[in-house]
């Protein structure tokens, strides 16, 4: 893989973990309320823009990503992004990490590491 | 589970991993046609100025209300295997439309991708009672997460 490449993996990566994270914390403030109030106070703080710059930009870098590596190849680089965001999920969140989902999480991972050090494309 | 059950979750799986290869395949439809990828408004023009990106969003609001309409009822640790077992499809769409090599080490790590993904999907049927909100969200692409 090119050095640009692994740039745009690794942008796409953050891009996503940030606007998942950032959705995460605009629908889960308890301060929102209920029903139209809700949207009006998410709309009004910025988590949600936040979640939705990060979404834009993540579309694009993402064709752009797979623009230079085989489609096939893209999609299983692209894996990586279950395991950055549970990981983050847990930094930030609290949520539980059980053996399984560890070895969910390694295995995924080392599928992502099998694609990506083959290179080709 | 009844036999209309299966049928149902049989049905709205399918069609939800093929919106989600839909997508997929259109990205890269759209990548090829504005290629080079350049840091630029130019490259943004390129990207629009073809049907498949309209098409990738069609698929994009497809996936979005099939996969509301799964959660109503399925439980959310199948559910979120299920919409990551589009590397599987898109492999084999890649393979037909792109002539691209299945080779060993794809196979390899799709196999163990999709090994991990049914662990952590057991892992959320275990975490979540049935009809529960999902932790994570799709991503932003359907790729993982998110995809």
């Amino acid at each position: 893989m090119s050095p640009l490449v692994v740039a745009l993996w690794l942008l796409n990566v953050t891009l996503d973990t940030v606007g998942q994270l950032a959705f995460k914390a605009a629908a889960g403030d308890p301060r929102a309320g209920d029903g139209l109030a809700r949207w009006k106070y998410m709309a009004s703080r910025p988590w949600i823009w936040i979640g939705v710059l990060s979404y834009v930009a993540e579309f694009l870098v993402w064709i752009a990503f797979l623009s230079l590596v085989d489609l096939s190849e893209g999609v299983l680089l692209g894996s990586i992004n279950i395991v950055v965001i549970m990981i983050a999920g847990r930094i930030l969140f609290k949520e539980k990490l059980t053996p399984l989902r560890v070895t969910g999480m390694l295995l995924v991972t080392a599928g992502v590491a099998i694609v990506g050090l083959a290179g080709g494309g | 589970m009844t036999k209309n059950l299966v049928r149902f979750y049989a049905i709205g799986f399918t069609i939800l991993v093929l919106f989600d290869t839909l997508v997929q395949l259109s990205f890269k439809y759209a990548g090829d046609h504005a290629f080079p990828p350049e840091a630029n408004w130019a490259w943004i023009v390129r990207v629009f100025g073809h049907p498949w990106i309209y098409i990738a969003v069609i698929g994009y609001i497809g996936n979005f209300f099939t996969w509301m309409t799964l959660l109503k009822h399925a439980p959310i640790g199948p559910a979120f295997a299920v919409t990551h077992l589009e590397v599987v499809s898109v492999m084999l769409f890649s393979v037909w439309l792109f002539h691209e090599p299945l080779t060993l080490a794809r196979v390899l790590g799709a196999v163990t991708i999709v090994a991990g993904i049914v662990c952590l999907a057991f892992a959320e049927s275990g975490a979540h009672p049935e009809g529960d909100a999902p932790t994570e969200a799709k991503g932003a692409l359907g790729v993982t997460a998110g995809d």
